[in-house]
Parts: C-alpha cells; structure tokens; sequence
C-alpha cells in the first residue's frame, strides 16, 4: 500500500497542490519552496498524535494569501491522500478485511483505493483550531456511518506508519535507548531467561571485585550511606556502589555502534566518525527497523512511508551518487527532499517534482505520465473513451476524464462534441481546452528514456537551474558562459545551465522538458541547416510559431566559426590556434582558418573563453546573437 | 468443565447440531424445525469460525429478518468470543444494503448521506413533487404501490414498460416510475424497498464491487432462509457471482407464512440448485412437549410442497412443568363474543404471575382487537404487539428530525417534520414555509432560523424555551448530551400531572433501541449511523411485565411462550377465506397450514385451541386443521 496522490489546501506556504507520488518521489528546489511543507502534511495526516489537543495542525499551518490574511477565517486546511492499488488484487487479503469499511474499489479496473482527508479550521465555540479527519469515497463525498468510525483511522496507520528523518541528522540521538528505530530495536530483543540470569551474576561478581580492587571505593559509599540515616526511617537504609550496569537492559541499552574503514585501523564509535557516516548510518538504521520490528510493532501488511530529507547530507559527490541505489532499495514509500544535483543524476524523470514558490503559493512541476480533467458524465462520451484504445479513461464517480499521453487534435474535437447541447458546454469546453493545453506537456517514456542514457552527466544541474539556455555543442557552451561573465551576467550565479543539447540528445527535447518543468529557456543554433532543423523539430512540438521566433536565435552567417570570422575576430582566432600550437594558423587564409578552427572546435572555444576573461571590449565583438540572448536572460520568464 | 462460554455451549450441543457448527468450506442448507436450536448453531459457528481465525482479518456476514434476531444473535457472538464480534456483520437485509449503498452506491449517483423514507406519507409526497416538477398528471400518485411492487420483483423504470403487460397505463406508470426515481435522488433519499433493489443493481452491474464482499467476507450466513423473497435470493446470486458458495443457509421449508411478500418454497429449490449445498436436518424440538409435536408433525404432512424426505419433528424436551392432558386443550364456543369472553377469563384466573408467558394467537388483526377488550374487561393488561415504524409522540418525533436535522441540515422535508411536530406539542403556529425562505435568503442553517421563529412564538418565560435553546447547540459531536437533557426534560412531563401515555410508551422505546443499538455497535457509534438504525427499527416498547401479548401468527414468528392460546380455529378463519376460494390443495391452504404449524409451536408448556361456531353471525364449521392434527373427528 502506498501513498499515489497528495491534494493540500490552505496549508503554510501550498494554497492549492495536487500532486502524484510514486514509489519514490524526490522533490527538489530552493529553499523556503515548500518542500518540508508537503512532507509534513503527509506526516500529519499519518501520525497518531494529531486529533488530539494541541498538536497536529496550529494557527500557523493556515496558508495566508497576504500580510491580513486572518488564520481563523474559513476555509481552513485541507489534506487529502489516496492510497491505490497498481493492479487489481495487489493489496494483501488480510490488509483488504481489515480495511474494509474504508476501501472503494473503482468498477471498472476493479482497483482498490482509499481516501482520507484531514482538515482543520477554527472553531469558534471551543475557541481552538480544530482537527477532523474523514474516509471519502469514489466521488470524494464523506464516508458516513460505520466508516467513520475513528477504529478505522486507527487501522488504517497501522497500515501506513509514516517515518520521518529531518535534514538535521544527529547520529547521537537516532542512536539512543529512547530514539525511534535504535530504541524499539534494543527493546524488542529477546534475551533468554537463563543468559539473563548468568549475565545478572557475572555483573554483580564483576562489581564486587571492583570495589574490592580499591578499598577507598567502599569508603566513599559508607559515607554516602549517611544520607539514608538523615532521612529517619526506622531501619537503617544502606548505599551502594555499583561501578557497572545493574541489568542487561542498561547494558543493552548503552550498546553503539563502531565500525572501522579499513581493515586495518582502529574500531572507533560512530560518533566518532566523520558527519556522513554518521548520517548514513541513520538512513540504513530504518532500513534495519523496517526489517526486523515493523511487522511485529504493526500488521505483517504494513508498508512504511518514509519522508527523508536531504540524505546527500555531507556526503562526498560520488557517495552522493550511488545513494540514490540505497534509498530506492529501502523498504516501502520514499518521500525525498534534495539539494544535490549528484544524488538527482539517477532519479528517474517521472520521480522528480520540482517545487517553487510562487506568486499563488507552493507549486509543483513534473513530468506526468497522464493528465485529468473534472468533467460531468454524458452518455455519448462513453462511445468516445472506449474508441480511444486506452488513451481516453473516465471514471464516473469522481467525473475524472484522464489522458494518457496527449490529445490530438480529433479526438479532442470528439470529445468536445460530446457536450454540443449541453447546458454547462461552455464551460466544459473551457475545462477541456485546459486539458488538451496541459497535455502537450506529455513526454513520451522513450524519449524520457533516451535523455536517462544521454543526458545523465548535465540532468543533475539542470533541474536545480532558474532558466536553460540550450546551445549546441561544447565550444559554445564554453563561449557563452565566458562572454556572459564579461557582459556582468555571470550564468552560473544567476542559475542559468547551459545546456549543450548536441551531446546530451537533442535540443526539441530540451525545449519540451523546460515547457513540462516551467523553466524559461533560450536557444542560439547555428545557421545552417541542421540550426534551422532544429528550430523547425522545436516548433513541430507544439509551440507557436511566433514563440519560437523569440526564443530561438540562429547565427546569421552560418555556422559558429563562419560567424566568429564575419564578425572580424580572425587575429584572436588565430592567436587562440597558435596558442594551441597549431602549426601554420597563423598565416592561414580564411577558409584555412575556418578548416582549422572546425578541426580544433573545442580547444579554440576554450582559448579564445581565457582570452576573454577581463576583456569587456571583446566580449563586446562577440556574435550579436549570443550577446542579445544574454541580455534576454535577465528576466526572462 | 472449563468457563469459557462458548466451550461450554459447544460441549452441550448435539451430535447433529455440532455437525452443523463445524462445518467449514462449501454451501450448507440446515432445515431445521421450530424450537430446534438454529439460533445456537448460527451463533456457534460465527464464534467458532472467529475464534479459530483469531490472527486473521476475514469477516463474517449474518443476514437475518428482523433487528431482533441480530441483535440477539450479535448478543451471543460477543459473549461467545468477546472482542472478536466486531468482524461479524449481523444485521437484516435491509441495514446490509443501507450498508453496501452508503460506502458504495456512489457509482449508482448515491451519495453516502441519504436519507431512507419508510412512511407513505413521505413517499407520497415525494411523488407528488415529482409529477408537479415533471409537469405530469397528479392522479398518477395511485401507482406508487404499483411502482413499490416492481421494485420488489426489481424492474428497473427503464423496463417497466415491456414488464407491464396487463395494462393499457404501462407507459404512464412507467414514466411515473422513472419520475419518482429521479426525484429521490434528487433529495437523496431513498424507500425501502430501494435499499434492496439498488443493493442488487450495484453488485450486478458492477461486479467487481460484489467480489470485494466475497474477498472481505468469506463466510456467509442466512436466517429464516425460508423467508427469503425473490429479489432477496437475487441479491444473495448477484454477490456471489457464479463460483462463491460458502453460504450457510439455515431454513424451515414448514414455516414459510411470508408468501404474499414472495416468500416461496421455489426459493429454498432454487438454493438447491444453484448452491448444491448439503443438507443438515435438524428435526428435534427442544420447546413443545411432545403432543405438540405430534399434532404439529400430523398437521404439515398434509402439505406437498415441502422438502422431500424432510424428517418429522422428534420431540426433544424433557423437562415437563404440566401434566400430560394440559400439553393441549381444546375450547369450543357458541361465537366468537363468548370465545373472548370466556378466554379472557380463563387468562384472568392464571394469575398475574403467568400473564407475561401467556400469548393470544390468531390470524387476524380483529380478533385480537376483540380479545384486547375482553381482558381490559377482566382487568388483564394486554398489549397487541405490531410493529411500528415511526413514535406516536410529537414530542419524540421532533427530537428524531432535530438529529436528523444535524446530520442533513440541508433537508426541508425533514424540517417541515420538525416543526409540524413542536407545532403540535406547543400549540404554537410556526410557518415551514417561512422558515425555509428565511434560511435561504439569510444563508443560516434552517434549524437555527427555526429555533428562533419558535423562540419568538413560545413567548418569554414559556417552559419550551430550554428545549428549543438545546435543540439549537446541537451539532453532531454534542449530539447525545443534549438529546439526553431532551429526554430528561420530556421524561419528566411523562410522570407530571398530566401524564402522556404515548410519551411514556415513546421514552421507554427510545430507551430499549438506544440500548439495544449500543449494545449491537458499540457506544461510540456515530450519530449518521445511530439514526441510520433507529429509522429502520420498530418504535415500539417491550411489554411491561405482567402483560398478556397478543399476536398475529405472523408476529409470532421465532417466539416462544408458555402458554399459547390460539383462537379462531374455524374454516374461513384458519383456514383463511381466501384460501379456501384458491381450493384445498392450493399453496395458499398450504400457507395456512404453514400458519397453524408456526402458531401451536411457538408453546413451551401448554396449548389452547379454541373455536367458535358463528363469528360475526356466520355459522363455521371447526378448522380442518384440527382433524387433521388428529384432534377432532373429520
């Protein structure tokens, strides 16, 4: 069982998000998004603690629009998340009984699911923020009567115990006797009667010998037996000293971890140990609590949800790497916040959401497989998505028509004639329009797949970057980072990756990624024809013809040294090729030279980007296609 | 012996019935005679099927007929396997598909908050508005009964018109149909009959809905299987699908009286063969003494339609309080007055101390009228147990559409029964009108704006103003403190000066449902759901002690007295009129016979019938079914 879609309203910084998690989702962007914000909201509807006074939801969980916004005003915060089945039968019989007074099953995929919305508004009698909580069915409406009996919350986290680990990973406390995973571990170890009774005599000869070894020791206890006498009982009380634990309990409970590097150094504490071991170390303890005491402290059927915060935390980049291989492996459903672009290089496209806070609140960007809409059932539209060969699905309790992939221009007309005399059509037809629009957004698993092998040395950077400016190749990459730090708009600072799409697999994709993620993109191509090619491969994904215009550029002589030497640069050209010591550049006529600079494109890009370091006038000569897509960046959105 | 309780009753269980208990896996089909046990064998094999599956999640479904028998059978369990009774869904049919629509009919456009209308009244209007709005002829309100029928043999509106061939309305009535269907869902409510009928619709137009019941609960049990109705047994295949048989059916083909309800012995034939299930007879009776048993075992052998080598009963008591000669008695009279006056008497001189396990049985409702006045002449208090589907009391009335009030606030049908009832007891004059477009046009929730309109009519310093201001705090989590200041403040009106017996009747009903509800779902069952089962309940009282029962033979199904008297025994009254017009081999003789058999088994000590030679000036011959229970001459 697992968490497959998140609805929040009204909560801190989300005024309005509807998001689909999958087996592991990382959400990744800037600070102060509202990443924490939606990992709480799943761990408050999960928890146990909520419901009752004073925690769970606070004033300062109302999402405020402005500065006078009033907390206690209507209408509150809402979470809602949907637990579905992946296949039909999926969830285990047991788990299915026991939830039964919870569960929808759709009739159609005979899939079962569950929905439960937490809310929290302010009620004015018992003056306090007040938390419900209610099961809804297929259609969202509330589930009333024995399904909302609050046993069924009960069960129903016991199914789904969520498992929180915050940024701030300290290895001391996760590994003490009272913390979450470390602590119900040592406590549910069993030690057998008779081990515990040897261990008891060991540990009371043990301490009799030690007190004996300095007979100060039994001094200082008989002194302290002085305040025994003080306390005036009848019979005398006694102290004692006891130099090592009383039970195997406390033994136990003072167990910790050491672990060594390598073979041959010193055993050392984990505390001991550099920050990222440390951090890891908590990480993989989950994995081990899961394994051991989950079923027994909740169902054989539970499925932990575990929201984790940056688990690249001090880890070097190539640790950071091969993390994301762990936490995928670890058990149940991950919820993951990251700030490295080495532990994203191998999440997977579709597990990705980008978060970003905006001028309506927390907003959450993805590559979605499909795209729904809330329309009413009309009898015509049935003929409609049972002709679509699985592309169209309607499901007629929530009114959701879903699109898997995008709509074409005929069927959305079908559709759309579906509501021809209806009394709402206009609008539906609005509501369908929006659909269509988001569905050119859809990106194809091959494609996606495509950008996995190619793209992986860039997709890091790229998803933590405010705007792509997609270039062709290398050299170009190069040029443009160096004339932009000359024109005082150094790329990196201001989170601009560029993007040299030749390498990474083509530049439509990209183009279409930055459309799907919301990221403002330019585009320099040469100008010739595979540079027109690929504003045409742009513009045959669905954007506007005049769009494209402004945001693709190509060099006006051609390709990129055609254009450097039109733009009288031949003399640093040929100074860069000398520099790399190329024989005869110098003296070379122009089409010499461009055959030079073709041969050595990268090389020469590369000398002539230190040339340019300190030399604003140069910069100044650069291709005036490159310089007016740098000074389009500033502010592009 | 060991003090669990449910090893202790298996261990006191017959061989055949332990048989019974045991069974696991496949279809079972246990006929089983009155006062045979079948409620011990159901509720062992529910504690048994749990107690066995304690580290399991699988549930156990129990349809019974009436709320009594699952309360009891709920009682049972829970005192059999305490803790363990939350997995047994007990309950009628009809709470089951209030159950099943209430998490599922979404896919029927069934919101999970409808209300369920019971009374003809309501329905009525329903379909009153329901022509008005659709613009069609109002005298088309006669064919609600009609519609109330095909919704029983579950004709869809959409088919009524192919369906209703006997007719030359057949597309008026079927567009009337279709008008009142829309018109509860449109209010979100629906009849009782609905309940059945869309339960049915939802698990076979979407069967994957029906295999969720089969996967939760792998076990199902059915009561008084005999009494099933056709669209009942359909509802049973639909959920079943074509491979699930592990229904446990426990049935007496002798006891079927519910045939102009479309109970029929073609049910238990159609079990058998579309469930192959085996078959467990159950013949010994525990209650009767044993010339009971004998007269009972004559009587049924005159009827054919019946299981074929069903056993005769086996008469199974041992202890005997009477001697054998009072085991049955026979009483002959001039007529029917002096029948119940002479029956009244002979009650009378029983003594108070036997007045509450004594029952006057007959077949009609007039005949026990007539005995009712006979004993208020000897002073025997008597009460015609019926069952009733709404309080007589204004005042109890008005607390009810509060709740519902809280649950629904959107319901103007139900505010209307709101204020025409504390219009009543008030004597005030609160316009349902004014109040509805108050709240509409003030956007504030009707009861509130009721509250105040009757706060300004009840006047300063009116003793109605605690029960009003109460009424207007109320929302769902407060709900039961102040419905129990209510009570309170009515029940000390009851006791006044000026005592109201239907009050009085009212708070002890309330007291016995509330009680039985909680004890069948716990006390923190919601409010949705505590009214949900007080509509579908019967508001009436338990007899006060010391009260002399008259029933029906109808009523009387499942219950068990010393003392039976059972009156009318001529032709034209047991037989039935009616019958004997069909013929003396029709099924409906069979039924009556059926009649008689239920009536003289329901005694544990003493039987007495009784005849008269004229009722209401008409000459009768005695009852066939005496000859043929071999106690008079033919």
């Amino acid at each position: 069982m697992r968490i497959t879609r998140l609805g929040i309203s009204n909560f801190r910084s989300i005024k309005a998000l509807d998001l689909d998690l999958n087996e592991t989702t990382v959400l990744i962007g800037p600070n102060n998004a509202g990443k924490t914000a939606i990992l709480d909201a799943v761990r408050i509807v999960l928890t146990r603690r909520w419901g009752q006074h004073g925690t769970g939801f606070t004033e300062y969980d109302v999402h405020l629009a402005d500065e006078d916004a009033d907390p206690k005003a209507p209408p509150g915060v809402s979470i809602e998340i949907r637990v579905e089945e992946q296949q039909a039968g999926e969830w285990p019989e047991a788990l299915q009984q026991d939830l039964d007074e919870i569960v929808q099953t759709d009739p159609a995929t005979g899939k079962t699911f569950i929905i439960l919305r937490a809310s929290c508004v302010w009620n004015e009698a018992a003056g306090s923020f007040e938390p419900s909580w209610i099961f809804l069915n297929a259609g969202r409406a509330p589930l009333v009567g024995g399904s909302a009996r609050r046993m069924n919350l009960e069960r129903f986290w016991q199914y789904l115990p969520v498992f929180y680990l915050g940024a701030l990973r300290d290895a001391d406390d996760e590994f003490s006797p009272r913390s979450q995973f470390w602590g119900r571990l040592l406590k549910a170890m069993e030690i057998p009667p008779a081990l515990e009774t040897k261990v008891q005599r060991v540990l009371d000869l043990l301490n009799k010998k030690l007190l004996q070894a300095d007979p100060r020791l039994a001094q200082i206890a008989e002194t302290l037996s002085g305040a025994t006498r003080v306390a005036a009982r009848d019979r005398d009380g006694k102290v004692d000293l006891r130099l090592v634990p009383l039970k195997s309990w406390d033994l136990l409970s003072k167990a910790e971890i050491i672990l060594r590097n390598e073979p041959d150094w010193p055993w050392l504490p984990l505390q001991r140990h550099g920050q990222g071991v440390q951090s890891l170390s908590v990480i993989f303890l989950f994995q081990a609590f899961v394994e051991h005491l989950l079923a027994e402290l909740y169902e054989a059927d539970s499925a932990p949800v575990l929201a984790l915060e940056e688990p690249e935390t001090h880890l070097h980049p190539q640790a950071a790497r091969t993390l994301w291989t762990h936490i995928k492996a670890l058990p149940g459903q991950k919820i993951i916040t990251t700030h490295s672009p080495y532990f994203v290089q191998h999440v997977p496209f579709r597990d990705l959401r980008l978060v970003r806070l905006t001028e309506s609140g927390t907003d959450v960007y993805s590559l979605p497989s499909n795209f729904s809409a809330r329309i009413p059932h009309v009898a015509a539209l049935d003929a409609v998505v049972g002709g679509s060969g699985g592309l169209l699905e309607y499901d007629r309790a929530a009114e959701m028509l879903t699109v898997h992939g995008k709509l074409d221009e005929q069927r959305y007309r079908d559709v759309l004639t579906c509501y021809g005399t209806h009394a709402d059509r206009a609008v539906i037809h609005g509501v369908l329009r929006d659909l269509r629009d988001r569905a050119l957004l859809f990106i194809g698993d091959e494609e996606l797949r495509a950008l996995e092998t190619f793209a992986r040395r860039i997709r890091g950077e790229i998803f933590f970057a405010r705007r792509w400016f997609i270039v062709e190749g290398q050299a170009e990459y190069l040029l443009v980072h160096a004339i932009a730090r000359e024109l005082g708009y150094d790329l990196d600072e201001h989170g601009v990756a560029v993007i040299d799409a030749q390498n990474n697999g083509n530049p439509a994709i990209f183009s279409a990624l930055a459309r799907a993620l919301a990221i403002p993109w330019l585009a320099v191509f040469d100008g010739d024809g595979a540079g027109h090619g690929y504003c045409q491969s742009i513009e045959a994904r669905d954007f506007e013809a005049a769009f494209v215009a402004t945001r693709c550029r190509t060099l006006a002589a051609g390709d990129l040294e055609a254009q450097l030497v039109a733009d009288g640069l031949e003399a640093e050209l040929k100074t860069a090729l000398t520099n790399l010591s190329v024989a005869g550049a110098a003296a070379a006529d122009q089409a010499a030279l461009l055959g030079y600079l073709r041969g050595h494109k990268t090389a020469y890009a590369a000398e002539l980007a230190t040339m340019l370091r300190g030399n604003v006038a140069l910069a100044g000569r650069m291709p005036q296609a490159f310089r007016d897509a740098i000074a389009d960046l500033r502010g592009l959105a | 012996m060991t003090d669990n309780p449910l090893e202790q009753s298996l261990a006191k269980l017959t061989d055949i019935q332990r048989e019974a208990v045991a069974w696991d896996n496949g279809a079972m089909l246990v006929l089983a005679g009155p006062g045979s046990g079948k409620t011990q064998v159901l509720t062992c094999r529910i504690a048994r099927l749990l107690d066995e599956g304690r580290d399991r999640s699988f549930r156990i479904l129990a349809l019974t007929f009436t709320n009594k028998a699952a309360d009891e059978m709920k009682e049972r369990v829970t005192n059999f396997v305490p803790g363990l009774e939350e997995r047994a869904n007990i309950g009628t049919f009809h709470s089951f598909c209030g159950q099943v629509l209430r998490q599922h009919g979404i896919h029927l456009g069934i919101k999970p908050d409808f209300a369920i209308y019971s009374q003809d009244d309501d329905r009525n209007a329903v379909l009153e508005d329901a022509l008005k709005r659709a613009g069609m002829d109002p005298l088309a309100v006669r064919y609600l009964s009609l519609i109330d029928r095909m919704k029983t043999m579950l004709v869809e509106p959409k088919d009524a018109e192919s369906r209703l061939t006997r007719t030359t309305d057949a597309h008026a009535i079927a567009l009337t149909y279709q008008a009142y269907e829309d018109e509860l869902r449109r209010l979100n409510v629906l009849d009782f009959n609905s309940l059945i009928f869309e339960a049915h619709r939802l698990f076979s137009n979407f069967p994957a809905i029906a295999v969720r019941y089969r996967r939760s609960y792998p076990y199902w049990l059915l009561d008084e299987f005999q009494d099933t109705n056709d669209a009942q047994y359909r509802l049973i295949r639909a959920m079943a699908g074509q491979d699930f048989k592990n229904v446990f059916a426990v049935a007496d083909d002798d006891q079927i009286i519910y045939q102009w309800n479309g109970a029929s012995f073609r049910q238990l034939q159609r079990f058998r063969a579309d469930f192959a299930p085996q078959l467990i007879q159950l013949p010994t009776n525990y209650r009767c003494p044993p010339a009971i048993v004998t007269a009972a075992n004559r009587l049924v052998a005159y009827n054919v339609q019946r299981t074929e080598a069903k056993k005769p009963l086996v008469a199974g008591k041992t202890e005997l309080k009477l001697p054998a000669h009072e085991h049955i008695q026979l009483r002959a009279f001039d007529s029917d007055e002096t029948e119940a006056e002479e029956i009244a008497k002979e009650i009378a001189v029983r003594g108070k101390s036997q007045w509450g396990q004594t029952t006057v049985l007959a077949r009609t409702r007039a005949l026990l009228e007539r005995m009712q006045k006979a004993l208020q002449v000897q002073q025997v208090p008597a009460v015609i147990a019926q069952r009733r589907d709404d309080f007589l009391s204004a005042e109890i009335r008005w607390l009810v559409a509060c709740l519902v009030e809280t649950v629904r606030p959107l319901d103007r049908r139900n505010l209307a029964v709101l204020a025409d009832a504390f219009n009543r007891f008030a004597e005030i004059q609160v316009s349902v009108g004014q109040v509805l477009s108050d709240a509409e046009a003030s956007g504030v929730a009707y009861l509130r704006v009721w509250a105040e309109a009757a706060k300004r009519e009840v006047g300063d310093g009116s003793p109605r103003l605690t029960l009003i201001e109460a009424a207007s705090r109320l929302e769902p989590a407060s709900a039961k403190k102040i419905a129990d200041d209510i009570l309170a403040e009515f029940a000390s009106q009851a006791t006044g000066s000026d005592p109201d017996p239907d009050l009085a009747e009212d708070l002890a009903a309330w007291r016995e449902i509330s009680n039985d509800i909680g004890k069948h779902f716990g006390r923190n069952i919601t409010l949705d759901e505590f009214l949900q089962q007080l509509q579908l309940r019967s508001k009436e009282p338990s007899p006060q002690p010391n009260t002399v029962t008259l029933m029906t033979v109808h009523g009387a199904k499942g219950r068990e007295f010393d003392f039976v008297y059972l009156i009318g025994l001529a032709e034209d009254i047991l037989p039935s009129f009616q019958s004997r017009q069909k013929g003396d081999g029709s099924p409906e003789m069979e039924e009556e016979r059926r009649n008689c058999f239920v009536a003289i088994t329901r005694a544990k000590e003493s039987l007495i019938l009784s005849r008269a030679s004229t009722y209401r000036g008409w000459g009768k011959q005695p009852s066939r079914f005496l000859v043929e229970m071999g106690l008079a001459q033919g």
